[in-house]
């Protein structure tokens, strides 16, 4: 028994010790078990990003030295799982990362909920896009395609009717005064085989699906969609950089369920802050051939802002949804 | 050559830890099981325990599921030979010399030359993917949409004209696939199809539950309205320590061209879309008793007759991962569920699957030479273990198995949607089995559904909605001209077949 009290009392000291380090009003979160929710099956880029964040979490005991339960939710293009977490308002104990369908499937299908209703705390990662031409075709920059578009019919392919892809496409024709024809793909070796059969002229991809080609001489990126070069391919120009002025990537980031206290989010974006910083994110980083550059809190829900903008614009202009 | 042996190298350096040959050894001898048991297949057996492998590394995990799908085809045999009730579809053809073989008091023999048969079909069928599967893979990377297109559909059309006796119950199982297919978002327009709302049906219907619930729960409830579970388990007792266990020298000298016939034949239909395991067994045997002096042995204990269908099965099943991996295209119900779980794990079957992921693919088909090792030493020397199976009551086997197809769909996403679907797909399956229809068209024509609908229409897209393109790029029209004379050939045997009927009628008619 007295043993147990002096742990108490250790454990007491301890933590009015730690209190002003960590935070204003923060003070005793994390005391529960995070339920961490991916919303799309093992295997996946989602699944990943979140099974490498939870493993860091635990490695540098980043979580208070709480359990976290990693949870897979899966079903209609994140709109299950996303719904889950949308449910628990206000609380504290829930998370989950985002990627390209976090905007894109409340924009296309009736879910129940959006972006608005999480609390963003940071983007950890970009989904930017690659603009890819065969590296034996005649098109050596973005200005042969233009070119080429203005006498042919220019085709470019991607992943969905309504993805990521189709939007960098469309923002890419609307800047450079062309017109194509968009052929969608249903997954992503489709979408590969479909310009290495030079079905295609061009497609736009991520990076991490078509980085083996072009490592292998097939492939070469053109163009890539966010505002700054990737840090993981430096070489390969942005489209704005070369005259065509926009910018589109999609967040893969942690979300926490709406109206989360301020402190709270405070709490999660210092943490994270750290998680960044690990050998481990950047390594998954590499590997997956994702950028760096992070955005935290408010900045967070801004970019948020913007990017279902875009998106939602392009997808009205080309007639996908009303 | 040097390539090839570079590869394989470096693929049993990843199928040689510890861990990953424990998993194998679980799934050669899971697949053994489920070869057994009359009813309950391949595809069955992967699909239930897709759920199970959650916690493994990818490559892992596909080696187990593999282990069970060609584990199956050893499996299959020992019922085929001993009770005269195939396992398994792929072993029908070794009943018809097996079980004359156990009549004759030579069911050991028959069991041990099946053992190697299997062994040696399925070793020269790893040694062909090694020397095909690049090839194919980088011919692949030519082919586009309108490619992709004409060869879903030439394996579609060769399995419904070639599997089931009824053409137009094989046609409509496969469109009965097409239609479940449809359900979700459109990946051309990205328009919802039949979602009636449901956020679940969204991303589609996935095709795991619906292979459980044809293969798994139809079968079953087959089965147990044949009153099979009825029946007593069959005392069998086969002891490998009595002195006519071992075949003699002269099985080995007879068959040992057979061997080989027999592994190419199998290998080539199982490469073949829509064919596969079951057919090059059939052809295995036909070949065998057509090019031996002796036909009139065969059916009544002939060992040529047994080693030709199993070393075909077994080549066949090997043969099937060639355009799964370098083409992302399964041939058969098992091979398509074997598909679903690489997407799962985000291994994306097609010409870049061996570009990107070197290290499963090699590590992947190396595993199958161990496999093959394991299957024929358990196969040799644990038979009388796995008879033991045999025993037990087919009506204490029937709940397991519901339970486990019930548990390990629901542990699929947590879903009830698909539970339910479960069930209904289960009664489906059920009808389509008493009726003659085919459950491996509909999954089949469900997993591969999409994926023709959207090369079709963004043939169309890019060919600026004409058909054209699918004779103006070279390998589509060689592709389309294999596909109308396949339609052409159909066509003409059944006339012909209706003519000589009429003929047969006729003289039937005047006689009476």
């Amino acid at each position: 028994m007295k043993l147990l009290k002096k742990a108490l009392l250790v454990g007491a000291v301890a933590s009015l010790a730690m209190t002003p380090l960590t935070g204003t009003a923060a003070s005793g979160y994390p005391s529960k078990q995070l339920n961490y929710t991916i919303a799309f099956g093992p295997g996946g880029g989602n699944d990943l990003m979140s099974r490498t964040l939870v493993k860091i979490l635990k490695k540098y005991d980043l979580f208070g030295g709480q359990n976290i339960r990693v949870e897979n939710r899966a079903g209609g293009s994140g709109a299950i799982g996303f719904n889950h977490v949308a449910k628990q308002k206000g609380n504290p104990y829930h998370a989950s990362s985002t990627s390209g369908n976090f905007l894109g499937t409340p924009i296309v299908s009736d879910t129940g909920w959006t972006y608005k209703d999480f609390t963003p705390i940071a983007l950890l990662a970009q989904d930017a896009m690659f603009l890819v031409v065969r590296s034996d075709s005649k098109f050596k920059t973005l200005k042969d395609l233009v070119e080429y578009a203005k006498t042919n019919d220019l085709k470019i392919g991607g992943t969905g009717a309504a993805g990521p892809e189709r939007v960098v496409a469309g923002l890419f024709a609307e800047t450079a005064g062309i017109k194509f024809t968009y052929v969608p793909s249903q997954d992503d070796g489709g979408l590969i085989t479909s310009l290495t059969s030079s079905s295609l002229d061009a497609i736009v991809a991520n990076p991490s699906e078509v980085s083996g080609q072009v490592a292998a001489g097939n492939f070469i990126p053109l163009g890539y969609s966010e505002r700054k070069r990737s840090t993981v391919f430096p070489d390969v120009p942005t489209f704005a950089e070369q005259g065509y002025d926009f910018d589109f990537a999609l967040p893969r980031g942690v979300v926490l369920p709406g109206d989360v206290p301020t402190e709270i989010r405070d709490w999660w974006v210092d943490t994270l802050k750290k998680v960044v910083e690990t050998p481990e994110w950047n390594e998954y980083l590499e590997t997956k051939g994702l950028s760096g550059n992070t955005i935290f809190g408010d900045e967070f829900a801004i970019y948020l802002d913007k990017t279902d903008k875009d998106f939602r614009g392009v997808l009205k202009r080309i007639g996908v949804i009303k | 050559m040097g390539d090839i042996s570079t590869n394989l190298m470096q693929g049993l350096s990843v199928a040689l830890s510890y861990y990953n040959i424990l998993f194998l050894v679980i799934g050669v001898s899971v697949g053994m099981v489920v070869g057994l048991f009359p009813g309950f297949g391949p595809a069955a057996g992967i699909a239930i325990l897709i759920p199970m492998t959650f916690g493994l590394e990818p490559t892992t995990a596909i080696i187990l599921l593999a282990g069970i799908y060609y584990g199956a085809m050893y499996g299959g045999t020992i019922t085929s030979i001993l009770i005269n009730t195939p396992g398994e579809s792929a072993t029908v053809a070794s009943t018809l010399d097996g079980y004359p073989l156990a009549q004759n008091g030579r069911a050991g023999p028959a069991l041990v030359m099946q053992a190697l048969a299997s062994f040696v079909g399925g070793t020269i069928g790893v040694i062909l993917i090694c020397a095909f599967t690049p090839a194919l893979a980088k011919f692949a990377s030519s082919f586009g949409p309108s490619e992709y297109f004409l060869i879903v559909m030439l394996g579609l059309l060769l399995l419904t004209t070639m599997m089931g006796d009824n053409l137009l119950k094989g046609i409509i199982s496969a469109l009965i696939g097409f239609a479940i297919a449809t359900v979700g978002v459109d990946a051309i327009s990205g328009a919802q199809r039949f979602t009636f709302g449901s956020p679940e049906l969204i991303g589609g219907i996935y095709f795991v539950p619906v292979a459980i619930g044809l293969f798994g729960i139809g079968e079953l409830l087959h089965c147990i309205h044949i009153g099979l579970h009825k029946k007593q388990g069959e005392k069998l007792k086969v002891s490998f320590r009595s002195k006519d266990f071992w075949p003699d020298m002269k099985d080995y000298v007879e068959s040992k061209f057979t061997f080989f016939r027999g592994s190419i034949i199998g290998f080539v239909a199982g490469v073949l879309p829509g064919s596969g395991a079951t057919i090059g067994s059939i052809l295995a045997y036909s070949v065998e008793k057509k090019v031996s002096s002796e036909p009139e042995k065969f059916g009544k204990g002939e060992m040529r007759g047994l080693v030709a269908p199993e070393t075909a099965n077994n080549a066949a099943s090997a043969g099937a991962m060639v355009p799964l991996i370098s083409l992302g295209i399964p041939g058969s119900g098992a091979t398509a569920v074997l598909l679903g779980a690489l997407m799962m794990w985000g291994l994306q079957p097609g010409p870049t699957l061996i570009v990107n992921q070197p290290d499963f693919v090699w590590g992947l088909i190396a595993s199958m030479y161990l496999g093959n090792m394991m299957l024929v030493l358990i196969s040799i020397l644990a038979i009388p273990l796995f008879v033991k199976f045999l025993d037990v009551p087919y009506r204490l086997v029937v709940p397991v198995i519901v339970v486990l197809c019930m548990v390990g769909t629901y542990a699929l996403h947590s879903s009830m949607i698909e539970t339910w679907l479960l069930i209904l797909t289960g009664v489906l399956g059920f009808g389509m089995k008493s009726y003659g229809y085919s459950p491996a068209a509909t999954v089949l024509a469900l997993v591969l559904g999409a994926m023709a609908e959207n090369t079709f229409l963004q043939s169309l897209i890019i060919g600026d909605g004409s058909m054209k393109i699918f004779i103006e790029r070279p390998i589509s029209l060689v592709l389309t001209i294999i596909l109308l004379s396949v339609i052409f050939f159909t066509i003409l045997l059944r006339v012909k077949k209706m003519l000589k009927n009429r003929k047969l009628n006729a003289a039937v008619g005047a006689s009476a």
